[in-house]
């Protein structure tokens, strides 16, 4: 069931009445039978593995509260990781796997005769089994209590609101919420609702409205102009981020107007004035779940592990068997030279070195987390690179801008086209189903052939999209002042109005017939 | 209670800013010069009716009206499914005295397309025919279209009617030429056309409806790129089909013009081709002289 649907309005439309009459375990045995009719309606075969990964993080989390053998406890832990992670593995990237193993086998000159199989991508997976994780490795590290109970522990899990696309809600911030009854709050639904609106403007007028264009582009990019092109990049960037932040809004305001507090997901993105600075503002969720448990086990701007090593031989050995590009493997061990070399510098060169390492191997695994596919990972790598560079390069760049006396208002301005930019082009490897096609749109901007509005196809669809985008960046913009968020609580009369003006929009630019999200794919 | 009174005020809001909103845009609507806007305005009488998706705005009005010195309408619109062509020529013959000739492209049988007839609700309080339609086969969106009526707008019709707000529609055609990259490109396209009994069904009925208010009907293929139509295989099968449906003959010009420089892309003429095109049916005895 997806939010911009019949079904989940009328579902919605009994769920909540039902929700706030009933109390304690009543009320959380329909949220748990409500989140797996939610799902289940997508397809119930795969409610199953739901339940089975609940079932072993519950076991595994009352085992480990039992015991104290160090042994037991990490075999505890390796259970939870080779189930969670198997499934992931099987029915996210075995045919993944696959393919690269014979392209690779292709390249050493041997043919394989192997084949992949059919296997359905069950929606959400990534997003809930790192959730389920999350709860075994903190109760391993004793981080957070156990929870005894079922009913609430599966109810954690499959929470219907951000199951399928996130937020990844900590069980730390999460499962304590359960706790107490969460009765129903005036101020606390209008301010949901509100989120719940602005969530539906984000993905049903925006998203939803500028991606007709952006198919158009990215399926045939060699008819357009660059000009052309250049907007479809554009939009497809906010298409992304009306479509997964309008997700985790609508998610947000539900979850609230129920009761519970989530943290952000996105903060204005595109405002971020460098690359650490993006990924505190993107997919909040998951860029704080990687770093807690990817990055920083990883030795994170300390130091180094032999993880680090691994993960980066390992990409670039798979980087030179999957392209068949030789020189690559001479490239990579002057590389391995070079950082060999600046490592025996002394420790704090050794441990620059290691930061740069587990930024990159970070980013190259997030890539992978979104698909099975090499463009993604060349997403990533381009992230960590763009992590890298600015680490490199930022303290010179800063000083260079200071040298000639820049004010700090251009420098601001600069700093954020850059970053924008740059994200933009990693936009482009995201969307393009291959490389071929994504180095078509690369090539046909920057040859800057028929650079004029009379080349634009679709001008209907550009100024549609260009009003809805700038309708979005005001209302960000002023965010920033006037916090409506808390006007909308405060103030009634700007309530209603605020909302009648979502629902004129809604109505009048919003495009209808259950586009699914972007974000379900992940 | 006061909860319910901020309810009750954002609902009263919500409808009376829907009303006045849709009021206005209405209004907008009246006043274009958009073919459909001139038809429903009683503004289209015509001798000549042409109808066709995108591949029929090549039915240059202008040159038609010049080379013949008879006055034309071409209801035409970009994927304009043939089922939606019946809905306006039973309003068109509703509204006006009956043209003597009509001339249908074919290739419009091809596909249908229903968000193309939810954009046309704009035009719903006009046309019983396309209400009732969009109430018994596409219930979500009329009834929406009559819970709000801003939604009526929310499509590129609407947009279309406000570009041609003081400007004719009447040169609505492509006026470049095929590109380079699509050139070489054709050898990979694998293109497809095919009519299925349902479209059949329309285009006799909108053929009987024509008929039957004694307007002569052609059938016609307009060009298409020829390197292009040789990859379309299914397109003979496609006419045959629609001959023995209809028991009409279908005149096909789909390789009728071979020059480069009048093709806007793979199936659609520009300006130049459109001209020559025309003089074409002029000659065949399809367009009057």
């Amino acid at each position: 069931m997806i939010f911009n649907s019949l079904p989940f309005f009328v579902f919605i439309g009994i769920f909540l009445p039902l929700y706030f009459s009933l109390k304690g375990k009543a009320r959380l045995l329909l949220t748990l039978a409500g989140s797996y009719f939610f799902y289940g309606w997508w397809d119930y075969r795969f409610l199953s593995l739901i339940v089975i990964s609940t079932l072993i993080d519950y076991i595994v989390g009352l085992e480990l509260g039992k015991t104290q053998d160090k042994k037991k406890r990490k075999n505890l832990l390796l259970t939870s990781m080779i189930v969670n992670l198997g499934f992931l593995a099987f029915f996210k990237y075995f045919n993944f796997f696959i393919a690269s193993f014979v392209v690779m086998l292709e390249g050493m000159g041997v043919d394989p005769s192997m084949s992949s199989l059919k296997i359905i991508l069950p929606v959400g997976i990534s997003f809930y089994t790192f959730q389920s994780m999350s709860y075994t490795i903190d109760v391993y590290f004793k981080k957070i209590e156990i929870e005894k109970d079922f009913i609430r522990f599966a109810t954690f899990i499959s929470f219907f609101p951000q199951l399928v696309a996130g937020p990844i809600v900590r069980a730390a911030d999460f499962l304590p919420q359960f706790k107490n009854d969460r009765t129903f709050h005036w101020d606390r639904f209008t301010s949901g609702v509100g989120q719940v609106l602005w969530g539906f403007f984000k993905k049903v007028a925006v998203a939803d409205s500028l991606a007709p264009f952006v198919d158009q582009c990215f399926a045939a990019p060699g008819g357009f102009s660059s000009l052309h092109l250049l907007i479809g990049v554009v939009f497809y960037s906010f298409q992304i981020y009306c479509d997964f932040s309008g997700y985790s809004d609508i998610a947000i305001g539900l979850a609230r107007i129920m009761g519970f507090k989530f943290p952000d997901n996105f903060r204005t993105p595109y405002f971020s004035q460098n690359f650490s600075e993006f990924w505190t503002r993107w997919h909040i969720s998951l860029s704080s779940w990687l770093r807690d448990y990817l990055y920083i086990p990883l030795g994170g701007n300390r130091g180094g592990s032999f993880g680090s090593i691994f993960f980066i031989v390992l990409f670039m050995f798979l980087m030179v068997l999957l392209s068949g590009w030789w020189w690559l493997a001479l490239l990579n061990f002057v590389m391995i030279g070079a950082a060999y070399y600046y490592a025996r510098q002394g420790a704090t060169e050794k441990a620059t070195l290691f930061n740069y390492m587990n930024l990159m191997v970070t980013m190259l695994l997030g890539g992978l987390w979104h698909g099975a596919s090499w463009a993604f990972v060349f997403w990533g790598f381009l992230h960590g690179m763009y992590l890298v560079v600015q680490r490199l390069v930022g303290p010179y760049w800063n000083k260079l801008l200071n040298t000639l006396r820049i004010p700090n208002i251009i420098q601001t301005g600069l700093a954020i086209l850059i970053v924008y930019v740059c994200t933009c082009y990693a936009w482009i490897y995201f969307r393009a189903p291959n490389f071929e096609i994504a180095n078509q749109v690369i090539a046909g901007i920057t040859s800057l052939e028929q650079f004029n509005v009379g080349s634009i196809v679709n001008k209907f669809w550009v100024l549609k999209g260009a009003i809805l985008i700038g309708a979005l960046l005001f209302v960000e913009i002023t965010d920033f002042r006037f916090h409506y968020s808390r006007l909308i609580v405060a103030n009634p009369t700007f309530r209603v109005v605020s909302f009648a003006i979502i629902l004129w929009f809604l109505a009048f630019f919003g495009t209808y017939g259950s586009n699914s999200f972007i974000y379900f794919q992940f | 209670m006061k909860k319910l009174y901020w309810i009750f005020a954002l609902l009263l809001l919500f409808f009376v800013g829907d009303r006045i909103g849709g009021y206005l845009l209405h209004q907008l609507t009246v006043k274009s010069q958009f073919r459909y806007s001139r038809m429903y305005q009683g503004k289209a009488a015509s001798d000549i009716l042409l109808i066709g998706n995108s591949r029929g705005l090549t039915f240059y009005q202008p040159y038609i009206e010049e080379i013949t010195g008879k006055k034309t309408f071409n209801l035409s619109y970009n994927g304009m499914p043939i089922n939606l062509a019946k809905l306006l020529v039973q309003d068109y013959l509703a509204l006006y005295e009956k043209p003597a000739l009509a001339i249908i492209d074919v290739t419009m049988c091809d596909r249908l397309n229903e968000p193309l007839i939810s954009g046309f609700s704009l035009y719903s309080p006009y046309s019983e025919n396309l209400s009732k339609y969009l109430i018994d086969s596409l219930p979500t969106t009329g009834y929406a279209g009559l819970l709000s009526h801003l939604y009526r707008y929310n499509s590129e019709v609407f947009q279309r009617s406000l570009f041609y707000l003081n400007k004719s529609d009447e040169d609505w055609l492509l006026d470049r030429t095929i590109n380079e990259h699509l050139i070489q490109d054709v050898g990979n396209q694998e293109p497809k056309i095919d009519v299925m009994p349902f479209e059949l069904a329309e285009l006799q009925a909108t053929i009987n409806l024509l008929e039957a208010a004694g307007v002569k009907v052609q059938l016609v293929i307009s060009p298409y790129y020829p390197p292009y139509v040789d990859r379309l295989t299914n397109l003979p099968v496609m006419k045959a089909k629609i001959e023995k449906a209809t028991g009409k003959k279908v005149k096909d010009y789909a390789k009728g013009i071979t020059d480069v420089k009048a093709f806007g892309d793979y199936q659609h003429l520009n300006k130049y081709g459109s001209k020559r095109y025309l003089d074409q049916l002029q000659q065949d005895g399809i367009l009057p002289k």
